[in-house]
């Protein structure tokens, strides 16, 4: 049963979506409850894969491998070291709270469902691939069901005017289409969305592409090419480039994060909360997967290129958040800013600062797919996202204004969340190598501090709204299971953080060690890779 | 010169499936004028009752592995040619379901056009197997003399008239290129079958006849620069001949391409897969971009037609055994994915009668079936995993890569991002946009048999392309020289 728990929590969202096609479209709550227990399955799996990796050992554990194809190179390969453990087991929490949070969608319910749960499960698939052409299989695959679940079920964004009419468009207006970054709609956004990580995606590629061949190896088993890939140094820097933007771009490193705060603004919650909490750090996994595991001399030399554009990041998405008036867009771009201190946590390269980048990942997922659910919720009741038009919520939402304020406390890194430890790691781990990034993190902190409770104070206090006098609270235990479900999470592992440090440190340790040569690699078909 | 014809009845088994297939014709016909009571959907089912049989031959033949050539080697029999005849017999199979709606709207020759389709296909099945230059121009002549008649079929309408007549024209001055370039190759080599010509030497005068060949061919797979007719013709002509326009004389032309080049210019290398990678990134680029701006559905699938080939090309320019796995492999998903699309198309324009991109609006609330297979048919044209269509890139891609054709890759790398964008517009119309008249459509059973097939190959060659790879790996070519080392020989002297 146990080596079985990667099929189970990978397949599980994929029957759930192929049952859903035989599910009569008017039972509503059959759908609902198909999708939840499916969804429920590998959250249950996913949550003994965390408690269960054996942290003496390391490595990749719950190895399943399957040849695919002789002939290409491609075996369906799957396991989870201390970093894709973690990693699939915020997928299932969030992809089971989202199932929750959207339990009020009344349009075309089944498709929405089986859009959702196919992005879940391919996100899964990413995390849990040892083999490069499942990776990006799993990763191009995560990007199709964005598109339609922000097309159909998403909103547009305040101030949208320009290019209402897309269907009498002409050629140059398609090209303006791709580049008119001042248009709001969801069409737009979600289009964008696309064309983004998919050119990113093809560049990602391109690098596995380059692997697969001139590593001479003509395989795609990243166990394989870890221990066997050679590349000469200006091959290894182009491949490497080529990784780390590809996939940076989902991530999103700063001058390529355009796509994103627009896609979250657009989206449906469910969808916000998978898009910010675990599609964004397929960049930050894949690029620890592909180029920290095969190019660890690459990373070693270039990873200053992610410390240096992290600031970016950090200073610009966090200003941007605190002058934005729509709550999706401060999320968005909050998000965009926290992506900053996962690069600066990766870049240093010690073991605490990479631990702390690891733990990051899981604890933002967390705390911003809070966020955006109850957003999400303030959205659904008033039909309004413009801060200052809103206020005074607390009156008639106590629940989910405590929710948000813990959700904010989340996000700002307040000791007793999981974010406070992440946020500590990164900060004393990369304090050698950065000092000067570390001092713009720590005031990024404050500048969270700020627009936080700028965002809390504008919807929550002051004087509610006539107009909005009839909103009303999340009663029922479908709309609190999931908000509870993840600030119990948050806060448990916040206090007790000993097994997941203990299960991100058995991977992290030996990957540092490999990419800085501390210690001599000791496995079996190593041969001539120390200098 | 004497000539002399020995064959034995044993030889004679090679040429089973299209002795069977002509004599079924022949049924057919004098059925289709004997019999008054024999309604167009009777015939239409008993020609595929008659390809099914001839597609069972195949399989047979490919389970026993039975090769061989006749004719001293004119005509070739190999592994790679039973793939191509079962993708050229699936199609037609398929086009004769997706017909059935549409030929009940024609006023006359409604038994005729089954007839048309399955002698096409016959001409294509002998195309595929043709190892000399002579039989090159007799079987693409054959072929193509049924589409002439096919694409100008609505004799009423004026854009199926159009369609036919630029078509032809266009056909008739290939088929003099053609003509032109054997003779040229035949003076120099002083034979017309390829498995002889291998140790010509390179001149000007095989250059430029290989190059008039080349042209006549790429007109058929609809190549830039011989792209030109592709969008008019397709948008006149019958939908479903449209469908058999868009994947079966392109896999039998290249059928011949793979032979010729494989076979006959293996020593000249180096030059023709330069030519293939101009072709490939025009083709691909020209093709894609342009179709961003289509308004009309079936001028988007002609532009994404131009766009595949050039996907396609890049196995001919890889030039290595992988290459034209790879393309075998892109061909079958390229079947069930395009064909699906047009079933769903043909489906589509019985209710809205015109072909619009805008009739797609809110498709998804009309039919849910019908939108949903319409998305997997082209995400999978678009290339997006878990669909056939992705596997079909990446094989591509693999061999390409070993070949190091790095500018080739990276321009086929754009061209995914770019197609993503027409493809998704459509996508766009049908679920996201709403429809003007929320009446819902009904496809027909025979139309639904065709978008269950595509549907059903598109999802299993993505995830479990296992056996079909195999299947297409051991597909090989008789009389292949490409296996051996690299040779550098220059197809000009002196160059």
């Amino acid at each position: 049963m146990g080596e079985y728990s990667l099929l189970i929590i990978l397949f599980a969202p994929f029957f759930g979506a192929i049952a859903l096609m035989f599910v009569p479209r008017e039972e509503a709550l059959l759908v609902r409850m198909t999708a939840a227990i499916s969804a429920g399955i590998s959250l249950l799996a996913s949550f003994y894969i965390f408690l269960a990796y054996d942290t003496t050992k390391g490595g990749f554990q719950f190895v399943q491998r399957y040849v695919w194809s002789e002939e290409l190179g491609i075996a369906f390969y799957l396991g989870v070291d201390g970093i894709g453990g973690p990693l699939v087991f915020a997928s299932a929490i969030l992809l089971f709270a989202g199932i929750f949070v959207s339990w009020h969608i009344k349009d075309r319910t089944k498709e929405f469902y089986m859009f959702l749960l196919i992005l879940a499960a391919a996100t899964i698939g990413v995390f849990m691939s040892l083999d490069l052409f499942f990776l990006y299989f799993f990763y191009e695959m995560s990007v199709l069901p964005m598109y339609l679940l922000l097309g159909l079920w998403g909103s547009h964004t305040k101030g949208y005017l320009a290019m209402t009419n897309p269907e009498e468009r002409k050629l140059r207006d398609s090209i303006g289409f791709i580049f008119n970054f001042g248009s709001n709609s969801k069409e737009y956004a979600a289009m964008k969305l696309v064309l983004f990580l998919s050119a990113g995606a093809v560049m990602a590629l391109m690098g596995i592409l380059l692997i697969y061949h001139l590593s001479g190896l003509h395989t795609f088993d990243i166990v394989v090419l870890r221990e066997q890939a050679h590349f000469s140094d200006n091959v290894a820097t182009l491949i490497w480039f080529l990784i780390f933007f590809g996939f940076a771009s989902i991530a999103p490193i700063w001058p390529l994060h355009s796509w994103s705060p627009v896609g979250h603004a657009a989206a449906p919650a469910a969808t916000s909360m998978l898009h910010a909490g675990v599609l964004m750090k397929l960049g930050h996994f894949s690029i620890i997967r592909v180029a920290f595991e095969i190019l660890p001399d690459a990373t070693r030399e270039w990873m200053w290129v992610a410390a240096v554009l992290c600031v970016f990041s950090i200073v610009y998405g966090g200003l941007v958040s605190y002058f934005a008036k729509d709550t999706k867009y401060v999320i968005g771009y909050s998000s965009s800013s926290h992506m900053g201190y996962i690069f600066l946590g990766m870049a240093a390269l010690s073991y605490i600062s990479l631990s702390g980048a690891v733990i990051y990942m899981f604890a933002h997922a967390l705390a911003t797919s809070m966020l955006f659910a109850m957003a999400g919720w303030v959205y659904d009741q008033t039909h309004s996202r413009d801060i200052p038009s809103l206020g005074g919520l607390v009156e008639r939402m106590p629940f989910i204004a405590g929710a948000f304020i813990v959700a904010c406390m989340a996000s700002i890194g307040m000791p007793g969340t999981i974010n406070f430890i992440a946020e500590i790691m990164i900060i004393v781990g990369s304090w050698d190598k950065y000092p000067v990034q570390v001092v713009v993190a720590v005031l990024g902190i404050v500048l969270t501090l700020a627009y936080m409770f700028k965002m809390m104070r504008g919807l929550f206090y002051g004087k509610l709204d006539p107009e909005y006098a009839h909103t009303t609270d999340a009663r029922h235990w479908v709309d609190r299971m999931p908000l509870l479900l993840l600030i119990v999470c948050s806060i448990t592992l916040g206090i007790f953080p000993g097994h997941f440090y203990e299960v991100v440190r058995s991977t992290v340790e030996p990957m540092v060690d490999r990419i800085n040569h501390v210690a001599p690699l000791i496995t079996q078909n190593t041969k001539g890779f120390l200098p | 010169m004497t000539f002399q014809l020995d064959l034995s009845v044993a030889d004679l088994l090679l040429l089973l499936p299209e002795i069977f297939l002509t004599l079924w014709l022949s049924l057919l016909l004098s059925l289709d004028f004997s019999l008054k009571r024999l309604t167009h959907q009777q015939l239409a089912y008993l020609s595929i009752v008659g390809l099914a049989v001839t597609g069972l031959i195949l399989l047979g033949f490919d389970q026993a592995g039975t090769t061989g050539a006749l004719f001293k080697n004119m005509f070739v029999l190999d592994q790679m040619a039973i793939v191509f005849k079962l993708i050229i017999v699936g199609a037609t199979v398929l086009v004769l379901f997706m017909s059935m709606d549409s030929v009940q709207d024609f006023k006359f020759f409604r038994g005729e056009y089954y007839v048309m389709v399955v002698m096409s296909a016959l001409g294509m099945m002998f195309m595929v197997s043709s190892n000399d230059l002579l039989s090159v121009f007799v079987t693409l002549e054959f072929s193509t003399f049924g589409f002439y008649v096919l694409v100008a079929y609505l004799r009423d309408d004026q854009r199926s008239s159009e369609a036919g007549l630029k078509f032809f024209i266009l056909g008739v001055f290939t088929a003099g290129l053609l003509a032109y370039g054997i003779s040229l190759v035949y003076g120099e080599t002083g034979t017309l079958i390829f498995s002889e010509m291998t140790s010509t030497p390179g001149s000007y005068g095989l250059a430029i006849g290989y190059i008039l060949i080349f042209a006549a061919l790429g007109f058929k797979i609809g190549a830039v620069p011989f792209h030109a007719w592709i969008p008019d013709t397709y948008q006149g002509a019958p939908t479903p001949v449209t469908a058999f326009l868009s994947i079966a004389p392109k896999a039998a032309a290249l059928a011949i391409l793979i032979r010729m080049f494989y076979v006959s210019l293996a020593s000249f290398k180096p030059m023709w897969a330069l030519l293939f990678v101009v072709a490939s990134i025009f083709s691909m680029t020209y093709g894609n971009i342009v179709a961003i701006a289509q308004k009309n559905i079936k001028r988007l699938l002609a532009y994404s037609g131009i766009a595949q080939i050039g996907n396609i090309m890049i196995g001919l320019a890889a030039g290595t055994k992988q290459g034209s796995d790879a393309i075998m492999f892109f061909l079958l998903t390229y079947l069930f994915a395009n064909l699906g699309a047009f079933a769903v198309i043909i489906a589509v324009s019985q209710v809205m009668k015109s072909d619009e991109i805008e009739d797609y609006n809110g498709l998804n609330r009309r039919s849910p079936f019908l939108a949903a297979a319409m998305l997997l048919f082209l995400l999978s044209l678009a290339g997006v995993p878990p669909l056939a269509g992705f596997i079909g890139k990446i094989y591509l891609f693999i061999a390409a890569m070993k070949e190091e054709l790095y500018t080739l890759l990276v321009v086929g790398l754009i061209n995914i991002v770019i197609s993503m964008y027409y493809y998704l517009i459509v996508v766009k119309k049908m679920y996201i946009n709403e429809p003007t008249d929320p009446s819902p459509i009904h496809a027909s059973m025979p139309i639904k048999v065709a978008v269950y097939v595509g549907i059903a190959g598109t999802v299993l060659l993505g995830v479990y392309p296992g056996p079909f790879i195999d299947w297409v790996v051991s597909a090989s070519l008789m009389f292949s020289n490409i296996a051996g080392p690299t040779a550098s020989a220059s197809l000009l002297p002196g160059g």
